[in-house]
């Protein structure tokens, strides 16, 4: 069976800059991916063409079949909003609409609007009562739950994450961290870009950039394994 | 999800949204009294030209030699056809008499109707209102500065071997050909040319647009065969072209308006679209497409433009009720056929004005979620 994710000898460059040099790597369905290394190794880079944000300049990304490197601007938009949920580190909600009003925007690009589904979301993540909050009036933790909720909402093919927990303090990023663990085992595809050891950890496997080049993919389950 | 999300929008951006929204009710408001004033100019100026004198002369044929006079009762037959247009009419003799060795013009008139056709004139001393005075008469400027006449002044005239004494109640300033003669009753004048209830012509004033000052000379002509009825044409066109000029240049004005509008809403705008940019690389990197996430700010704009058209309406109607007492004199009331236009042109200039909201189409999420 083919993975679910497949990227081939995937380059990407700002000028003279090479931020990707022929990364290939797979990831099967259900999987939970850390994607790992220094600043400027193009950790974001990556995920933003996986999420169909930016463009490749060459090499070969397919997710669930469909080759995105070749799709226009129209036919990407419609690919983040049927296969993608995004879950950012500076959480971007939408600061003049409630909690359930940001959940219902995702459902809004994508097909037609349920306020009760999109309630149900969010009394998942712990916040069935804050739906009329603005984010204003919402912690950090309880922001990127609205954003984790949001993602969710159209039942995506894989989850990008990048560095959700890198604003949040230890208690948001134990619910946070719980919340992807949740995720995964219910059988979600994440992608989770972080400089967190812990999440790192938390992963089935490591993918770790340096340069713009696949420095190396490690399995910690397995190495906890052997221990 | 539409409604609501404009809804709060609407809120979010309620500074910079008001500003826009006082630039499009200003422009709306003076563009709707323009054109209350236009669609009502041309009734109002109408009035105005009926307090000019005559517009329909009723004259004896052309060809009709030493006997080109018209009988005196042709004018009462006028007043006899009651048609409601008709403001006044009064009959005209014009008289060759001599002051001592002076010659001079005198007309025999109807004091009364004069007075009603020729309102603007400028009198020094007194008018003669009255049909029946046969003492009094009116000095044209020239003609009194001439024989040396001043309210008060006896003047004694002659023609042939018939004499007229009179009492000079007024010296009339009209611009016109009356500022030369001697006004005076009808009957004086026809005694002392010795042409009983004849006169040299009939002076119609018309109230109405050009088409029923024409509507009004056929009817005359109709009901007085034999005679030529015509309109006095320099005052038709001077009705026409006046006109002409004030739709001119109430279109320049509203359209300066509406640009000037436009620019402010576009200041204003502006100004938004930044604000706005971090939200669009969102809703693009949500899936929202760009004409769905443009859906929603120019329906901001439009609903913008509407209200603004509205109000703009309302207080133009005002406007256009205080210019009309200020300038013509009379009430113009609000006219409904306005508002469509009104709101219509404001949404217009609402939409143009949105113009950087539609550049926040070129925004590339990547860039907005890198924080750029």
């Amino acid at each position: 069976m083919a993975s679910l994710v497949q990227v081939e000898q995937l380059d990407k460059r700002f000028g003279d800059v090479r931020a990707l040099d022929r990364v290939s790597f797979e990831v099967d369905a259900g999987e939970w991916i850390a994607i790992m290394g220094p600043s400027g190794s193009g950790k974001t880079t990556l995920i933003n063409i996986l999420g169909g944000l930016d463009h490749p300049t060459s090499g070969r990304v397919v997710v669930d079949g469909l080759a995105i490197g070749s799709l226009g601007e129209r036919e990407l938009t419609r690919y983040r909003a049927d296969k993608i949920g995004f879950v950012f580190q500076q959480f971007h909600l939408v600061p003049y609409l409630t909690a359930v009003e940001n959940v219902m925007l995702a459902q809004y690009f994508h097909s037609i609007t349920d306020e009760k589904e999109a309630a149900e979301a969010l009394a998942r993540v712990g916040l069935s009562d804050r739906l009329g909050h603005v984010p204003a009036e919402l912690s950090g933790g309880e922001q990127q739950r609205v954003a984790i909720a949001r993602a969710l909402i159209n039942n995506p093919k894989v989850i990008l994450a990048d560095e959700p927990t890198g604003n949040l303090d230890e208690a948001n990023e134990a619910v946070v961290l719980k919340l992807l663990r949740d995720l995964h085992d219910a059988g979600h595809t994440i992608l989770v870009v972080t400089h967190s050891q812990a999440i790192g950890n938390l992963a089935d496997r490591r993918i770790e950039l340096e340069h713009g080049r696949l420095a190396r993919i490690s399995s910690p389950s397995l190495a906890k394994a052997k221990e | 999800m539409f409604p609501r999300i404009l809804w709060k929008l609407l809120g979010a951006s309620r500074g910079r949204l008001t500003v826009a929204l006082i630039a499009l009710t200003s422009g709306a408001a003076i563009c709707s009294a323009l054109l209350n004033v236009n669609l009502d100019a041309e009734r109002k100026l109408t009035q105005e030209f009926r307090t000019l004198g005559a517009n329909v002369i009723v004259a004896p044929p052309a060809a009709g030699g030493d006997a080109a006079l018209v009988d005196s009762g042709v004018a009462d037959r006028i007043e006899g056809l009651h048609i409601a247009e008709i403001a006044g009419a009064a009959p005209y003799l014009y008289v060759a008499a001599n002051s001592g060795s002076q010659p001079v013009i005198l007309a025999g008139t109807w004091f009364d109707q004069v007075a009603t056709m020729n309102s603007w004139w400028k009198v020094e001393g007194r008018w003669v209102s009255s049909r029946g005075d046969h003492e009094h008469c009116l000095v044209g400027f020239n003609a009194a500065r001439l024989l040396g006449l001043a309210p008060g002044s006896s003047l004694q005239l002659r023609s042939a071997d018939r004499h007229l004494a009179l009492t000079v109640a007024g010296i009339v300033t009209t611009g016109g050909a009356e500022d030369n003669q001697i006004l005076t009753n009808l009957d004086s004048a026809q005694s002392l040319a010795g042409l009983a209830g004849r006169v040299s012509l009939i002076q119609v004033s018309v109230a109405g647009t050009a088409s029923q000052i024409e509507s009004v000379t056929r009817k005359l002509a109709e009901a007085l065969p034999g005679l030529d009825v015509r309109p006095v044409r320099q005052i038709a066109a001077a009705q026409g072209t006046i006109l002409e000029r004030i739709r001119g240049l109430i279109f320049w004005t509203v359209a300066l308006i509406l640009v000037l509008s436009m620019l402010a809403v576009l200041a204003s705008m502006a100004a938004l679209a930044m604000e706005r940019r971090k939200d669009v690389g969102l809703m693009k990197a949500l899936g929202g497409t760009v004409p769905r996430i443009m859906r929603l700010f120019l329906a901001e704009a439009g609903l913008l433009g509407a209200a603004g058209g509205l109000l703009g309406f309302l207080i133009g109607a005002l406007l256009a009720r205080w210019t009309g007492e200020r300038i013509f004199g009379v009430v113009i009331s609000a006219r409904f056929e306005v508002l469509p236009l009104t709101i219509a042109l404001t949404i217009g200039v609402a939409l143009a004005g949105a113009f950087p909201l539609r550049l926040l189409g070129r925004v590339r999420p990547a860039d907005i979620l890198r924080g750029e």
